[in-house]
């Protein structure tokens, strides 16, 4: 057989293959309450577990610039209590269930969620309905959070070598964009935060109609339904105005370059670019070409970096998925007798690759591959597939991107890959960071 | 199910529908517990003698398959190191595949491999299910080590050995696995950088010949396949894996102290201490006591529920976290409790941490308390079946540890049955302050003699290697006062006359950072010019300049004027006649005591500056010179501790008997810089304008 009716086959057999496939879709059920809390449930059996999680839409970039942190704080008030749960209460009822719990705060949102056995489901969303509708938040509870929050930004930064990295990047890449500060925030703001600025923090985002609450697991659809309504249903709608930030950060115009100092035995160089946000037309391919870059041992970045040119012990390429534009990072820590210029050039040269190069076909089936396990594998964890239902709803209202958004990731051509490359990837949009070791004082 | 629904539905109907009435002080109560279902997996022997499992999960279109060695290997000895090495060198190539081959197939299917020296991991999409298999196949049964990559490997093991001997976790983790199992068992091996260097490519090979073998291998295939399906693809791939005899090492028993071991790790400039009471124990897999161990561990010190943390941080306020674990392992258990807390209440923690072990042994847990931990552990375990690689390992366990069969089927069953008295038994048996090495990695001069009170106290390094007692600080010899050991000095450099003489001095040194030469120039003119620069590969790096009482630093050219307390430190060191008259900047000095240095006497003086800062100060006791320095800096990041280190004292040419340190040793954490002087020249008349602040 000569080439082409062999490749045709192949196909064939893959486009069966496609169909078999759709025991691999996720299926919920979606719907609002009068209030606006948006529910989301995903029945699944295969273990006898639930999950429950409410992600609200307020993080970092709502607060004031003279109130950074708050957001953060937040979620350390949550777990002091409510009124029928007593200060100290909250953990320990999850783990006494046999659970698990926990929470985290980004620039974006705020995302709550515990795991528990399934016939403790109706305990988890009492108590999640407790801190919707009234937590404890009182003098008590903001005096003792706003200790231990300072003490956990001692804590990471100080026993993470390159902790600052992040948030150095986005302190210099955004002027404007309430992206500019970090979701730790800054002593100052926290101790100067009052108790009637945390209620109103806490009446104005911790809504209902600022909230989905998403629920999986082994659970009865019409049962969960009832306890849903028996809970939330009379928790109020919000009244006042949610703010949102309207910054709009101004295109870079020319390369910003930038040198921090930490604790650290090796230089990193970190090249940023600006890029476009989540779910918007260009962000698939952006995704592409940072794995492009540096997904596995034959990514650009390892196999000529790290391996051929021994310039770099670490390397790797990233696209923060942010609701606004945001930023794509590229960073490299330097192997021993290597200066940060000469990592940086090498770096470009890779970058410049993926500009003037066509992909070809086999790196480009590769990237599609990769893409395809990962998007697999997200579901392969109940708390997994519950975040990822929440964040879609959350930031592009469309909960049905669990299952369709490898589509997009499809759609983009070898063609795009360069355009956005060339697009996104230049002198004028890019920081370059040189994050170094401390310079010594002499005797 | 269908029952309990109706019995809900008809609940409902009579429940108000908008909940007006809802009294959300009542705390639901939870419905009938769920039944845990452990499925069991299908396995098959090879005729080379691998035993595979294989549980079915259609849920999503993926699949992993797992190769775990069932072996103990001989002790690593004087190569210690290059088990940990055997992973990635395993898939640095095959001999089909070269590096680039091997990396381009694993990524162009989307899979994951990881390797170890006793095993393998591969992960991908099912429709790339035979691909992953022959990958896999031919990394196992056709692995190429070569001495390039081994060397590669070896390159970057060295430069995270550095790293380690200030890394307070790292020190912890050498010193505990030495005391808990000592040097003839795997697991008190060290890796050393001698040890790293020593490492052959033949002995890798060697290793890999003797031990990667299907006779000792169990695989594990989880995921979107069937069992006839997963028959054929192993039987393909590795039905020709030859089988051979693999040798079987016997290693020391390891033994608790007698009684409590009290072990330092010094760690300069320590403001924290990383603490740890651990003991190794019999314990293995699958035996009648582990569910009750565990249990008693977890009323110990699991989470945030744990005693440990309850008294030490609740209570207490000293630390961030105290936790305890405990390990069943067929080659010796441990039995750990630890915490992290600042230098002062370091024995406090000890004495805590003792305390509610020994409290374990003779108060009974509380009815509550127990049933809330047992009810954790409980959730712990169904939440674990969600991943469908526990089941599989489940079945290995079984096999490997000749664990009972229905082990698991019955691990809830007797978590339930567990009860205070069994608790109190296991923390006799198992957890033992009586028995435990107690290891505390922090500050020599705060912490040690305050751990006296727990037993003898020991010194080791970040390797577990001992140091000599007498490293200790004592009590200076009657005489001795600060003042004298300042005067002797300034008589051992040269004396008043030679200092006087000098009106302006350049040095030129030469040092390397990351590999980079760099030259250090520093030229001094009285009563108050200093210029001091850092070069390398030709670009001045760092620039520091005083013209009397103005002056400025420069940085990868960002230059900022020199103010406060810079500038007062700055004028300091531009005196060439400081050591003549300290008091001028309103330093105070106090004998401290004596110590060793480099294995010589020291007087130790402690100076104190007019803000209060402190910086201890090393003046060897036969010749008086001033051989180490030791001051901690504030930092955004806390405070950080330099150390530096002068020696080969030699008399400047042409200047009257003055003598400088022609090596300067200068080190803060990880870092560490080897300055050596090049030359020293005086009164050649060093013009102003070489100070101009431009």
């Amino acid at each position: 057989m000569n080439k082409h009716t062999i490749r045709n086959l192949c196909i064939g057999a893959f486009m069966l293959f496609g169909a078999l496939r759709s025991s691999a879709e996720i299926k919920f059920v979606q719907y609002d309450l009068p209030n606006g809390l948006h529910v989301i449930l995903h029945e699944d059996h295969s273990t006898p577990i639930v999950a429950v999680s409410v992600m609200y839409h307020v993080g970092s970039k709502n607060e004031e610039a003279s109130r950074t942190g708050f957001a953060h704080f937040f979620e350390h008030l949550l777990f002091e209590g409510s009124e029928n749960i007593k200060r100290g209460e909250y953990m320990k009822l999850v783990q006494a269930a046999g659970g698990q719990l926990n929470a985290n705060t980004s620039q974006d949102r705020t995302y709550y969620y515990e795991e528990l056995p399934s016939n403790q489901l109706e305990l988890a969303l009492w108590m999640e309905s407790e801190r919707m509708l009234h937590a404890k938040i009182d003098t008590i509870g903001v005096e003792t959070q706003r200790k231990v929050v300072k003490e956990e930004k001692k804590q990471r930064f100080d026993n993470t070598p390159y902790g600052q990295l992040i948030n150095v990047v986005y302190d210099n890449a955004f002027t404007v964009h309430p992206y500019h500060w970090s979701p730790i925030g800054k002593d100052q703001y926290i101790d100067q935060a009052t108790l009637a600025e945390f209620m109103e923090f806490y009446k104005t985002f911790y809504v209902p109609n600022n909230a989905v609450l998403v629920i999986g697991g082994d659970i009865d659809i019409k049962e969960t339904k009832e306890w849903v309504e028996k809970y939330y249903g009379s928790i109020p709608k919000g009244t006042k105005p949610i703010p949102r930030p309207t910054a709009v950060e101004p295109q870079q115009t020319s390369e910003k370059r930038v040198t921090f100092y930490d604790n650290v035995q090796l230089p990193a160089v970190i090249l940023a670019y600006h890029t476009p946000a989540m779910g918007s037309e260009d962000y698939y391919a952006v995704q592409l070409l940072t794995q492009w870059l540096s997904e596995g041992k034959s990514s650009l970045f390892q196999k000529e970096i790290v391996d051929k040119e021994q310039k770099a012990v670490q390397v790797g390429a990233f696209n923060i998925p942010n609701e606004d534009p945001s930023i794509a990072i590229m960073y490299g820590i330097t192997n021993q007798g290597v200066t940060p210029d000469e990592l940086e050039q090498s770096m470009e040269t890779q970058v410049e690759k993926i500009k003037t190069d066509l992909i070809s076909e086999q790196d480009y089936q590769k990237l599609m591959n990769q893409t395809e396990t990962g998007f697999v594998s997200r579901n392969s964890r109940l708390l997994g597939t519950v975040e990822t239902l929440a964040t879609d709803y959350t930031f592009l209202h469309d909960a049905n991107l669990i299952n369709s958004e490898m589509e997009r990731y499809k759609k983009v051509t070898k063609e795009d890959l360069k355009r956005v490359a060339n697009k996104y990837f230049t002198k004028e949009n890019r920081m370059v960071l040189d994050y170094l070791p401390k310079p010594k004082d002499n005797k | 199910m269908k029952k309990i629904i109706f019995i809900i539905l008809s609940l409902t109907l009579f429940a108000p529908v908008f909940g007006q009435t809802l009294d959300r002080s009542i705390r639901p109560k939870p419905g009938p517990a769920p039944e845990v279902k452990l499925g069991k997996p299908e396995s098959f022997t090879l005729p080379n003698g691998m035993k595979v499992f294989v549980v079915e999960n259609h849920t999503l279109p993926t699949i992993s398959c797992s190769i775990q060695l069932d072996i103990k290997p001989e002790l690593e000895g004087d190569m210690a190191g290059f088990h940990e090495m055997m992973g990635e060198l395993l898939l640095t190539g095959t001999k089909t595949r070269t590096n680039d081959q091997l990396s381009e197939d694993i990524d162009f299917i989307g899979a994951t491999i990881r390797a170890t020296n006793e095993g393998l991991f591969g992960g991908g999409l099912k429709r790339n299910e035979d691909k992953l298999l022959e990958l896999m196949s031919d990394i196992v049964l056709n692995a190429n080590m070569t001495q390039d990559e081994l060397d590669k490997i070896k390159k970057r093991t060295l430069s995270e050995l550095e790293t380690q001997k200030n890394e307070p976790d790292a020190m912890m983790s050498n010193v505990g696995a030495s005391l808990n199992f000592g040097s003839k068992h795997p697991y008190g091996e060290i890796t050393t950088d001698e040890t790293a260097k020593n490492i052959s490519l033949d002995r890798c090979t060697r290793y890999y010949q003797t031990y990667f073998r299907p006779n000792v291998a169990y695989m594990a295939i989880v995921g979107d396949i069937t069992i006839s399906e997963a028959k054929k693809l192993v039987e393909k791939y590795f039905g020709a894996w030859q089988k051979a005899d693999v040798p079987v090492a016997t290693y020391s028993k390891p033994t608790a102290p007698a009684s409590p071991r009290v072990a330092m790790v010094p760690r300069d400039g320590a403001v924290q201490s990383v603490i740890s009471v651990t003991l190794p124990i019999d314990l293995a897999p699958g035996s009648d006591d582990v569910i009750k161990a565990r249990v008693a561990n977890s009323v110990l010190g699991d989470g945030s529920q744990g005693r440990l943390f309850l008294d030490l941080r609740e209570k207490h306020a000293w630390t961030y976290g105290a936790y305890s674990s405990i390990t069943a392992d067929i080659l010796g258990g441990t039995f750990t409790a630890d915490t992290k807390c600042r230098n002062a209440v370091s024995d406090s923690a000890v004495g805590e941490i003792l305390k509610q072990m020994h409290r374990m042994q003779t108060d009974k847990v509380s009815d509550e308390n127990l049933q809330n931990t047992i009810a954790y552990m409980s959730g712990t375990f169904a939440i674990g079946l969600e991943n469908r690689s526990t089941i599989a390992q489940y079945a290995i366990n079984i096999e490997r540890y000749h664990m009972p069969e229905d082990y698991y089927q019955n691990y809830l069953k007797n978590l339930s049955k567990v009860t205070s008295d069994d608790v109190m038994a296991m923390a006799q048996k198992y957890i033992t302050p009586e028995h435990a090495n107690i290891i505390v990695v922090g500050s020599r001069d705060e912490v040690a003699k305050k751990l006296e009170k727990f037993g003898k106290v020991e010194y080791f390094d970040y390797l577990a290697r001992p140091i000599k007692p007498d490293d200790d600080l004592r009590p200076a010899p009657a005489g001795v006062t600060a003042d004298g050991v300042l005067k002797n000095y300034v008589k051992a450099i040269g004396g008043e006359d030679a200092i006087k003489n000098i009106k302006d001095l350049k040095t030129v040194s030469k040092s390397q950072i990351q590999g980079i030469d760099l030259t250090i120039t520093e030229i001094k003119k009285a009563p108050s010019q200093l210029k001091q620069t850092v070069e390398g590969m030709g670009t001045v790096f760092q620039k520091e300049v005083l013209n009397g009482d103005k002056g400025y630093m420069e940085q990868q050219g960002k230059r900022q004027d020199l103010s406060g307390d810079e500038l007062a430190q700055v004028t300091k060191d531009a005196d060439i006649y400081g050591d003549l008259h300290p008091e001028k900047y309103g330093l105070k000095y106090e004998l401290k005591g004596i110590q060793k240095v480099n294995g010589s006497d020291a007087y130790v003086l402690e100076e104190t500056d007019p803000k209060g800062s402190k910086t201890t100060m090393y003046y060897d006791a036969k010749t008086g010179l001033f051989v180490k320095q030791i001051k901690t800096f504030d930092t955004p990041n806390g405070p950080m501790a330099q150390t530096l280190e002068m020696s080969d004292y030699t008399v400047v040419p042409n200047s009257g008997g003055y003598k400088v340190p022609y090596t300067v040793v200068q080190s803060a954490g990880p870092q560490v810089l080897n300055i050596k002087v090049q030359t020293v020249e005086i009164n050649k008349g060093i013009p102003d304008t070489e100070f101009d602040l431009k």
